[in-house]
C-alpha cells in the first residue's frame, strides 16, 4: 500500500512544556487511523502541525513520499490534506450549494456566478454519498450530522487525499451517526485517507483499520483495530487499568437537604415536586429537551418560573437571583462549560474564587493571601493539574475546566449541588475522578441533583433516579431497580412516549 | 572525533543564543508599547532641545490630564464589552453646567457649581447605565443618543453660545500649582494609580472583567452583571463630567463645543493600550502608555512645528500600527 502521510519523530512543545514527543506513524492511502487519547493527550497539537496552523518544534513531515520542508495551512490544503474541525463552521445563511462552492465559484464567461451549474454538480456531489438534499436548501436547516456530512464532502471536491475528522460524532444523534460510516466507508473506497479522534470506544470498532494512542504526548500504541479491545485501549489510554468508574456509594442521611413544591416552569404546565435527602444524590433522567436543565435552571435562579417553592433546610428560598441561592448554600455547575461555567480568559484563582468573593474582601478589595490558600486548598481536593492558580482557564483541557466549575463550590458554605451533564466532553480518567469528587461531596451531607444523557452515569452515581418527560416527572426508580438488568430500557421507555401505552 | 566534538559545541553554543533570543524577543514584544513611547521621545530630543525640559513635560502632562480621566473611564467601559462614545459631550455638558452656577453663584460658593456639574455626569451615566443593562439596547447606540443629547444640552444652557466672563476663582482648579505642577496633573496620577489598583486587586475590579469576559458565566457565579454595567457607565460619565470641569476652569470659561471629538481619541489610547473591544482584555497601565505615546506624538510634533492636520495622519497610522503589532504579537505567543 502506498504511503500517505509519513510522520517521524515529531516534536512539539508550547513555552516549555512538551507536548507531543518523538511521535512516529504513517498513514497508508485509504486507512482509517482512529486517534485515541485523553484531552491533553496532544491530539489536537498533532491535528494543528498536520494542517499546518502550527509549525513544529522538531521532526519531519512526508506526504507521498515528499520531506515536506514548511507546512503552513495553504501549504497543505495544496498537498491535499483537510480537517473536518469539531466545532464547524459553514456559512448558515447561505444555500448547501454554496458553501459547497464558496472559494471556488463556478462564473458565467460574463464574471456573474453560474448558479444553474453549481446547482447540477452539487446534485451529483450529494448523490454520491447518497445523500438526497435539495442543493437549494439553506445551510441551517440541515442536522449538525448532515452538515458535517456535507463539509466532508466539500473537503474530497477540492481532491482532499487525506482528511483529519476531529470528533466527528460528539454532537450527532446516533441514529445519524450510521449515516457519517457509509461516508467515510465510500471515501476509504476511492482511497482516501482519514485520521479521525473519538472519545467513543464503539466506533474505533466499527469503522477504523488502525488505533493509535497518544498519551502525554507519547505515542504508546499503534495497532490495527482488530488486535484491541475497548477495555485496552482505555487502559493504554489512560495509563493503568480502568477499575471501576463509579464509586461506592454511602446510604444518605435522614433529613432533608432541598425539596422543591409545585413548580411550573410555565403556565398550566405540569407540577414538579422533589425532595433530595443531606447526602442524597438524586438522578434526573430523560431525553434531550425534556425539561430537566429547565428544573434546574429554575431551582438556581437563572430561569424564570411562572410558581412554585424551593424549601433548603426549612426555609423558602426567594427564586429568581442566583446570587441569593448562592448564598443561601445552593451551586450549579451548568452544562454548558465555556459558555456559561468559565470566564476563560480569567485565571483559575478568579474563577474559583469568583461566586464566593465575599469572604476573601476587605473594604472592596481582595485579600490575596486568604484567597489563594482556599482556591488552592479546593483545586488540589479536586485534583486539578496546573502550574500556577494564575494560569488562564483556557490553558486547560476540559476534565481540568470541569474540575474547576465543580471545585469553586468546595466548602461548607455548598447546602445542595446541580450537576448539569458534570462530565459532557471531559475524557475518560477524569470522569472518574469527578465521580469521585461527586460521591465524597455527597458523603459529607450535600444534596447532589444530577442531570445526565449518559445512562450509565445516571444509574452508576445516583441512588435514585426521577425520569422527565415533557417538563412532567414521569417515573421514579430506587437504587433496586437501578441495579436491575432492565433499568436501561426501563428508563428510556418513561422518557420517550412509549410508557404511556404501558400505563 | 573532533568535529563531531566541534558540531555539538556550535549546536550547545546555537541552543544558547536561540533560548536568549526567543527570550529577548518575547521581552521586547510584551514590553512593545513602553518601546514605541522611549524611541517616539528619543526621536524628538534629538530633533529639538526643548523637548525634553520641564517646562516641556508640564505642558505634556496638563494636557493629557482632561483627556486621561475620560480615557479611564472609557477603559473600564470597553472591558466590559461596551463603549461610551457620550463622554466628549458630557466634557461639554459639566462644563457649561459649572460655568453657568459659578456666573450666578456668590464666589465662595465655586465648589457647589464643580459638585452639580459632576452630579449631573453621574446621572448622565447612570442613565447609560440603565439603557444598556435593563433595556438591553447595544452600548454605542445607547451612548450615541446621550452623545446628542448631552451636547444639545450644553448648548442649551449657553443658549447656543459660550458663557464668559466667569470670576477669577473659577480658575482656581486647573491652574493653581503645586510643586511646579498644576493641580489637575495630580487628579490625573491618582486616578490613575487608584483605578489601577482597583481594576487589579478589587472585587469590582475582577467582576468587571468577568462580566466583559463572559457575562453568562459571571451571571451563573453570582455577579450581578446589570448593577456592575450601571455602575461602569457611571463612572465614566463621573470622569467624563469632572474632565469637563478641568477644561472649563483652566480657560475660565463654557465653551460648548468643548471635548467634541475626545471620545474618539480615548478609545484610541485604549486600544492602542492593546484592549479588546470584545471585553474581558485590557489594562490601566496599558491606556496610561497608549496616552502618553499620542500625547508625546502631539507635543512632538507641534515643536517641530507640524501642522495639525499633518499630525492627525501620523496619529492615525499609529492607531492602526499599534493594534496590528498587538494582534501579530498575541498570535506569536498563542503558538
Amino acid at each position: 500500500m502506498e504511503t500517505m502521510l509519513e510522520i517521524s519523530n515529531l516534536e512539539h512543545s508550547y513555552g516549555g512544556v512538551p507536548v507531543l514527543r518523538d511521535v512516529s506513524f504513517s498513514i497508508g492511502a485509504g486507512q482509517v487511523v482512529a486517534l485515541a487519547g485523553e484531552n491533553g493527550a496532544g491530539k489536537s497539537t498533532l491535528f494543528k502541525i498536520i494542517t499546518g496552523q502550527v509549525s513544529p518544534s522538531g521532526g519531519s513531515i512526508r506526504v507521498e513520499g515528499n520531506l515536506v520542508e514548511r507546512i503552513d495551512t495553504r501549504r497543505a490544503r495544496e498537498l491535499g490534506i483537510g480537517i473536518v474541525p469539531q466545532e464547524l463552521a459553514p456559512y448558515p445563511d447561505l444555500t448547501v450549494y454554496e458553501n459547497l462552492f464558496v472559494g471556488r465559484e463556478i462564473r458565467t464567461p460574463l464574471g456573474t456566478l453560474n448558479r444553474a451549474k453549481m446547482i447540477s454538480q452539487s446534485n451529483e456531489m450529494l448523490g454520491v454519498f447518497g445523500l438526497e438534499i435539495d442543493p437549494r436548501r439553506k445551510m441551517r436547516d440541515l442536522t449538525t450530522a448532515l452538515t458535517q456530512i456535507v463539509d466532508i464532502i466539500k473537503a474530497t471536491t477540492w481532491g482532499a487525499k487525506l482528511i483529519l475528522l476531529d470528533e466527528p460524532t460528539s454532537s450527532i444523534p446516533e441514529q445519524e451517526v450510521q449515516r457519517l460510516y457509509e461516508v467515510i466507508h465510500m471515501l476509504r473506497s476511492k482511497g482516501v485517507s482519514m485520521m479521525y479522534t473519538t472519545h467513543r470506544m464503539t466506533e474505533i470498532q466499527d469503522i477504523g483499520d488502525r488505533v493509535i494512542v497518544l498519551r502525554d504526548g507519547v505515542l504508546v500504541q499503534d495497532t490495527p483495530v482488530k488486535d484491541s479491545s475497548p477495555e485496552q485501549i482505555i487502559s493504554s489510554m489512560i495509563g493503568r487499568d480502568l477499575e471501576d468508574l463509579f464509586p461506592a456509594l454511602d446510604a444518605p442521611e435522614d433529613g432533608i437537604g432541598i425539596s422543591v413544591q409545585g413548580l411550573r416552569l410555565i403556565e398550566d404546565g405540569p407540577e414538579i415536586n422533589f425532595a433530595v435527602k443531606k447526602g442524597e444524590i438524586l438522578g434526573l433522567g430523560g431525553l434531550v429537551g425534556a425539561g430537566r436543565t429547565e428544573v434546574l435552571e429554575a431551582i438556581y435562579g437563572t430561569r424564570a418560573i411562572r410558581s412554585g417553592d424551593v424549601v433548603l433546610n426549612g426555609t423558602s428560598l426567594k427564586l429568581g437571583s442566583p446570587r441569593r441561592s448562592i448564598d443561601a448554600g445552593l451551586a450549579l455547575v451548568p452544562e454548558d462549560r465555556k459558555g456559561a461555567g468559565l470566564v476563560l480568559l480569567r485565571s483559575i484563582l478568579d474563577n474559583g474564587s469568583l461566586p464566593r468573593l465575599k469572604k476573601h474582601l476587605l473594604a472592596g478589595f481582595i485579600r490575596p493571601l486568604s484567597r489563594s490558600k482556599d482556591v488552592r486548598t479546593a483545586m488540589e481536593k479536586v485534583a486539578l493539574k496546573f502550574n500556577t492558580l494564575d494560569q488562564s482557564a483556557e490553558s486547560l483541557s476540559g476534565g481540568n475546566q470541569q474540575k474547576i466549575v465543580i471545585g469553586r463550590w468546595l466548602g461548607n458554605e455548598t447546602k445542595v449541588l446541580l450537576l448539569d451533564e458534570p462530565t459532557r466532553g471531559v475524557d475518560v480518567g477524569a470522569r472518574g475522578e469527578i465521580y469521585k469528587i461527586i460521591r465524597d461531596l455527597a458523603a459529607s451531607g450535600l444534596s447532589v441533583v444530577l442531570v445526565s444523557s449518559d445512562t450509565p452515569e445516571l444509574i452508576g452515581l445516583s441512588h435514585r433516579v426521577l425520569v422527565i418527560r415533557g417538563g412532567a416527572i414521569t417515573g421514579e426508580l430506587s437504587r433496586g431497580e437501578l441495579d436491575s438488568d432492565e433499568v436501561q430500557e426501563k428508563i428510556f421507555r418513561l422518557a420517550s412516549d412509549q410508557a404511556l401505552l404501558e400505563v | 572525533m573532533s568535529t563531531s566534538k566541534e558540531a555539538a559545541k556550535a549546536n550547545v553554543f546555537r541552543r544558547l543564543t536561540d533560548f536568549d533570543q526567543t527570550k529577548v524577543v518575547n521581552i521586547l514584544i510584551r514590553n512593545s508599547l513602553l518601546i514605541v513611547l522611549l524611541l517616539v521621545m528619543v526621536y524628538f530630543a534629538t530633533q529639538n532641545d526643548r523637548f525634553i525640559s520641564i517646562g516641556n513635560l508640564r505642558a505634556v502632562l496638563i494636557a493629557a490630564a482632561p483627556f486621561a480621566l475620560i480615557a479611564l473611564g472609557q477603559t473600564i467601559v470597553i472591558l466590559t464589552g461596551g463603549i461610551d462614545l457620550s463622554v466628549g459631550s458630557l466634557i461639554a455638558l459639566g462644563a457649561m453646567v459649572s460655568a453657568y452656577l459659578a456666573l450666578r453663584l456668590p464666589a465662595e460658593q465655586i465648589w457647589v457649581a464643580i459638585l452639580a456639574a459632576i452630579a449631573i455626569g453621574i446621572i448622565a451615566g447612570v442613565i447609560n447605565g440603565i439603557v444598556v443593562a435593563y433595556l438591553n439596547v447595544p452600548p454605542f447606540v445607547a451612548t450615541l443618543g446621550m452623545l446628542t443629547a448631552a451636547s444639545g444640552l450644553a448648548y442649551a444652557i449657553g443658549g447656543g453660545a459660550p458663557i464668559n466672563g466667569l470670576p477669577e476663582n473659577f480658575g482656581v482648579l486647573a491652574n493653581t500649582k503645586l510643586f511646579g505642577f498644576q493641580l489637575p496633573v495630580y487628579i490625573m496620577i491618582i486616578s490613575f494609580i487608584v483605578l489601577g489598583l482597583v481594576m487589579k486587586y478589587s472585587a469590582f475590579g475582577l467582576r468587571v472583567y468577568a462580566v466583559g469576559g463572559n457575562r453568562t458565566a459571571a451571571e451563573v457565579a453570582g455577579v450581578n452583571a446589570k448593577r456592575t454595567l450601571i455602575q461602569v457607565y457611571t463612572l465614566s460619565g463621573f470622569l467624563a463630567a469632572t474632565s469637563g470641569v478641568v477644561l472649563a476652569s483652566r480657560v475660565i470659561s463654557g465653551p460648548p463645543n468643548l471635548g467634541q471629538g475626545y471620545e474618539l481619541l480615548a478609545i484610541a489610547a485604549v486600544v492602542i493600550g492593546g484592549a479588546s473591544l470584545m471585553g474581558g482584555r485590557g489594562t490601566v497601565w496599558g491606556t496610561l502608555l497608549g496616552l502618553l505615546i499620542i500625547q508625546t506624538l502631539k507635543n512632538g510634533l507641534d515643536i517641530l512645528i507640524v501642522p495639525s492636520y499633518w499630525q492627525n495622519v501620523i496619529i492615525g497610522v499609529v492607531i492602526v500600527s499599534a493594534v496590528a503589532v498587538d494582534v501579530w504579537a498575541s498570535r506569536r505567543q498563542s503558538r
